[in-house]
Parts: structure tokens; C-alpha cells; sequence
């Protein structure tokens, strides 16, 4: 579903070059859920950019469904992480002018779905998570477990096969942590496929495969 | 897409309330100017009606002479017209063409009451001015004996005045003493130039012992030159002694006459210039801030499936969405001066200026956004996501 071969990041700067990541090899298979694990600074996150397209390797290969993505445009890059990725961030990434339900809604702005279907869509993944009586409310009046639960609404509200979640659980007590695993648990035993990044050991083994990084260097 | 944009712009209402108060100014005075601009562009397009080149104004003035005036002024207009150098002469009321003076009057005629400017004159002003009739014929010194005083007319008072019937051979009164009979019709008539709206005016019979009316039209043979100009001053003067005695030239009287009126436009253009360049400097303020305080959402969306079009298309769309609100303001006080009639203009004329503010702001508030929002588009999606 998603391969990565000699993957390398480098960022440059005028006087410093700093090696991000070296040499990754990722293959994950489609239904896997699979956390990625390292201390701060490991380059879990710029992997996670780079799965999720939102940055480009300075070496190596991606593909994806197998087709690799090197030369892909941004008009095409932009459908695929619409229709093929959903995105869950450590800090939500709610806008916070907008409803829950428009937030939600966003990913399919992007696609030519009627207003009407968006609506629907939008309900539909909001019941999943269940917040579906929290749908005129703004991001403002949520807790942040009810964000962290607006935000997998309108990951998984264009149904993609790909789910990249940033640390999901990073800014939330324990207890809401283990209620947001098990909702993506439970999208990755109706089929999904999981990538998410974090830090919390106890989270990382209840997910079907850890990848561990440091210091840019895939160490398992 | 549309609906998103008025939905997060309605739901920053409060946050965007000084931007749309700013655009709605803007709206409101480029109206103000345009709808001046729009008026004066389409007098200027008519023409005057009447041609102004080689003829001179002879204005004389009795002072303190109060004796015989009647005869004096027939006695100079006699020798003015005997110059070899003079095609033809006509004495005229103090507002002549070009003149800032004007003399106005209304006239009745079934019910109708119509305000036009009246030039009292000879029967010679049509060949000093060129001015082609359409219907009838001009007065005579012989129409004076008839019942009715001859006036002459403009279309546009006909119009007004008679609606859809000819004025030709109708009588019209001024008051209930004084009747006029229409004689003819001419087509325009601008005196105060290219600039002056095609107004009601007519034309009447100015008797020969007059005394009040001291003005006359010369009109000149081509090269007749300032030689001419000292000898006539000089002649008239001392057919007149104690007399003040002026000539101008109309083609001079008509470029001050037309700066009269361009000064002013050009000073509001100016003044709204200068505050349509605040405006678009303001604006581009807000959008640089906004964008930059907004880099998490930009990195959002293209996360999302935006694409780098799609980015630059939102924030243009935001602005065209802000300005749609200030503009449904605007239009709803712009609308009132056509539906009011305010200064009696042509309808046409404040709609023309609506539609070219509307259009002036959009392209202004486009020009304004697109360099944000091309750069909001740049903007990496790893790197705006992070920033957040």
C-alpha cells in the first residue's frame, strides 16, 4: 500500500545541512496498522510528511497503491491526498471560524460533491466518532477530545484508504488518549490503514507493527 | 465552495467589520465621482449646437450714462455690422455663450410647467451662431406686430414642455400677461459649453428700444485679427464715451468656461484617488497579516486536496466575498439616488456610475489580493502545518 526504498530528507540551509532522515525502507500492507517511534527530533514527523506527500524526499522512492509519485504534479499530488489520505494532527488543525460540521466537510470542498452529499457524509463520519449532537458546535466549546474526534471525522470523511495520524493522542490525558486509539482501532478493523506517529510506548504496542527511529536512522 | 466562503467570511463578521465599513467608503465615493464623471463624459460626447469660432463678444456697459440707450446700442450695432471685416452681428442678452451669467424663467403650457433659460436677442443670432433650426422658422422684426411674443425653442424644451406633440405655432404662457408663440425649434443649444447638459432654453424676440440688453455677437471673417479688435474698441468708445467696452473671444470664454468645470472633477478624482490607494494599502496590510496568521489553515487544506489554485482561488474568493457585503450595502443607499430622482439626473447616468464602482472595487480588491494569495499558495504544507 505505501513503499518507501532509501528514503533520504536533507534540509539545507546556507551554512547547514542537516541529515533528517537516512536510508528509510517502509513497505506497509494495506490494513496494517503501523506506529513509527523515536524521541523528539527523530524524524518522525518529516516521515510522516514525506508518506503523506505534503513533502518530497531529497532521495529515494515512494509509492503508493503502487505507483510511485516522483513525478507527479501538484494538481495530482493534491487529488491523491484528498482521495487516497486522511490526516489527524497532534494540535487538530480545526479551523475555528467554521462549524464542526463544515469543519468536517473540508476534504470533500475538494471533490464535486454536491452540498447535499457533503452533508450527509459529513453526519454520517461525525455519528462514527460519535459527536454527531455536537455538529453546530464550534471548535471553541469542544474539550480536546471531542476536537481530537472532530478531526478523525474529517479524516475519514472521504473514506481514504490511508490514515496518517501525528501523534493523535499527544494533547490529551490518558483517558481520552485510549477512547482516540480505539476509534482508530476500530476504522483499522473496518479496513483502513494506519500510520501514526508517537512517542507513547503503550500506545505504540497496541498497533500491529513498530517502526522505530533515531536520529533520522530506521533502528527496527 | 461559494457557500463555504460567505460561511466563513459571515462567521468573521465581526473580525472583518472595519475592512467591509472601508470598502463600502470607497464604493460610495468612487459612485460619487463616477456618477460626476459619467454626467460631464456624456454632455461633453453631445455636441453644443451652435459654432462659437470667430465670433466676439462685444460687451458694453452705460455706467453712469442713463440717457437714450436704446438708440445708442442700435446706433453701434449699425456700425459694427458696416465693418468690412464683420459677416454678420446680433445683440443678445448678458448671457451670451460661455458666459457665467444666466437668466431663467418657467413657461406653461397645458398644466406643464417647464424652467428654461431665456435668451433674449435679435433675429440675427442664428446666423452669428450657426445655429440650424429643425422646425419653423426664426423670428423676425415683423413677428412683433402679431398678438403673441416669438420665441424660439430647443428640442429639449419641447420635449418637456410638450411632450409628444409639436411646439411649433403652440402659445405658451410666462405669466398672465405674457403669452409666447413658438415660431421654431432648434436641436441644441449648450451655452455654458461642452460640459452643460441639453436643458430647456428658448429664445425671444429682443425689441429695438431696449435698454437693457447691451451685449453683441460678432461674427468675423476668417483672419480678421487684434488690429480689427483695437480699431472696434476704439470706434465703439468713441461713439460712447463714459461707457465701458469689452471684447472677448468666444473660443477663449468657452476653454475658461470648461476648465469651470473640470477643476472640480479633477480635485475629487484626486481626493478619491488618493483614498482609493489607502484603501488598497490597507487591504493589502490585512491580507499579508491575515495570511500569515493563517499559515496552519493554508497547510490544512492543501493537506487536505487543495491544490496550489485552488489555495490562491480561496483567499481571492474571501475578498471578492467581503466585497460583495460592502457592496450590497452600498448599492442598498447607491439605489436610492435613481429611484429618488436626486438632482433630477438621468437614471442611466447613476446606474453607468454603479456598475463602474462595483467594477472598479473588484478589480481593486482583486490587484490588492492576488499577491497574498499567490504567495499563501507557495506556502509548503509540511512547513505551514508545522508552523501551527
Amino acid at each position: 500500500m505505501i513503499k518507501l526504498q532509501n528514503v533520504e530528507k536533507v534540509y539545507r540551509t546556507s551554512s547547514i545541512e542537516t541529515l533528517a532522515l537516512n536510508n528509510i525502507n517502509i513497505d506497509v500492507r494495506k490494513g496494517e496498522f503501523v506506529s513509527i517511534m523515536g524521541p523528539s527530533g527523530c524524524g518522525k514527523s518529516t516521515l510522516l510528511n514525506i508518506i503523506g506527500l505534503l513533502d518530497a524526499p531529497s532521495k529515494g522512492q515512494i509509492e503508493i497503491d503502487g505507483s510511485p509519485v516522483e513525478r507527479y504534479t501538484d494538481k495530482h499530488l493534491a487529488e491523491l491526498r484528498n482521495r487516497k489520505l486522511g490526516f489527524i494532527f497532534q494540535s487538530f488543525h480545526l479551523i475555528n471560524d467554521l462549524s464542526v460540521i463544515d469543519n468536517v466537510e473540508i476534504p470533500l470542498l475538494y471533490r464535486n460533491t454536491s452540498a447535499k452529499q457533503r452533508r450527509e457524509l459529513a453526519q454520517e463520519a461525525l455519528e462514527k466518532v460519535g459527536l454527531s449532537n455536537r455538529m453546530k458546535h464550534f471548535p471553541k466549546q469542544l474539550s480536546g477530545g471531542q476536537k481530537q474526534r472532530v478531526a478523525i471525522a474529517r479524516a475519514i470523511v472521504g473514506k481514504p484508504e490511508i490514515i496518517l495520524a501525528d501523534e493523535p493522542t499527544g494533547n490529551l490525558d490518558s483517558a481520552m488518549g485510549n477512547e482516540i486509539l480505539g476509534i482508530l482501532q476500530k476504522l483499522n478493523t473496518d479496513g483502513a490503514t494506519i500510520v501514526m506517529v508517537t512517542h507513547d510506548e503503550a500506545m505504540a504496542k497496541k498497533t500491529d507493527r513498530l517502526i522505530r527511529l533515531f536520529d533520522g536512522t530506521q533502528v527496527s | 465552495m461559494l457557500r463555504h466562503l460567505f460561511k466563513l467570511i459571515w462567521n468573521k463578521k465581526g473580525t472583518h467589520s472595519l475592512l467591509i465599513i472601508e470598502i463600502w467608503a470607497a464604493f460610495m465615493v468612487l459612485f460619487g465621482v463616477l456618477t460626476l464623471i459619467v454626467f460631464n463624459l456624456r454632455n461633453y460626447l453631445q455636441p453644443i449646437g451652435f459654432q462659437y469660432e470667430q465670433v466676439w463678444n462685444l460687451e458694453l456697459s452705460s455706467n453712469q450714462d442713463t440717457t437714450e440707450l436704446a438708440p445708442k446700442l442700435q446706433r453701434v450695432l449699425q456700425r459694427v455690422r458696416s465693418y468690412s471685416e464683420v459677416t454678420v452681428a446680433s445683440r443678445m442678452s448678458s448671457n451670451t455663450p460661455f458666459s457665467a451669467n444666466q437668466i431663467g424663467n418657467s413657461v406653461t403650457y397645458n398644466k406643464v410647467d417647464v424652467g428654461a433659460d431665456f435668451y433674449y436677442t435679435d433675429s440675427e443670432l442664428a446666423k452669428v451662431l450657426n445655429l440650424p433650426l429643425k422646425k419653423g422658422r426664426w423670428y423676425t422684426d415683423a413677428d412683433l406686430v402679431g398678438k403673441y411674443v416669438p420665441i424660439v425653442i430647443n428640442q429639449a424644451m419641447e420635449d418637456k414642455l410638450f411632450q409628444n406633440e409639436s411646439g411649433l405655432n403652440k402659445v405658451v404662457k410666462r405669466d398672465d400677461k405674457t403669452f409666447y408663440k413658438v415660431v421654431g425649434v432648434v436641436d441644441r443649444f449648450k451655452a455654458k459649453g461642452q460640459f452643460m447638459s441639453d436643458t430647456p432654453g428658448l429664445f425671444q424676440l429682443l425689441e429695438k428700444n431696449d435698454r437693457w440688453n447691451s451685449n453683441i455677437l460678432i461674427k468675423t471673417k476668417a483672419g480678421t485679427d487684434a488690429n480689427f479688435e483695437a480699431r472696434l474698441v476704439k470706434d465703439v468708445a468713441m461713439m460712447l464715451p463714459g461707457w465701458g467696452v469689452e471684447v472677448g473671444y468666444l473660443k477663449d470664454s468657452r476653454k475658461n468656461r470648461e476648465n469651470l468645470t473640470l477643476v472640480p472633477v479633477l480635485i475629487f478624482l484626486i481626493v478619491s484617488g488618493f483614498l482609493l490607494t489607502n484603501v488598497a494599502l490597507g487591504l493589502f496590510g490585512v491580507l499579508n497579516l491575515n495570511i500569515s496568521k493563517r499559515k496552519g489553515e493554508i497547510g490544512l487544506r492543501r493537506a487536505m486536496g487543495a491544490t496550489e489554485a485552488k489555495v490562491t482561488g480561496q483567499f481571492l474568493g474571501e475578498i471578492w466575498v467581503l466585497a460583495t457585503f460592502s457592496l450590497v450595502i452600498g448599492l442598498m443607499f447607491a439605489v436610492q439616488f435613481p429611484l429618488m430622482n436626486v438632482f433630477d439626473l438621468d437614471k442611466e447616468i447613476y446606474i453607468i456610475a454603479i456598475l463602474a464602482a462595483v467594477a472598479v472595487i473588484y478589480i481593486i480588491v482583486t490587484l490588492c489580493a492576488w499577491f497574498p494569495s499567490k504567495q499563501a499558495a507557495k506556502i509548503h504544507p509540511a512547513v505551514a502545518l508545522h508552523e501551527e
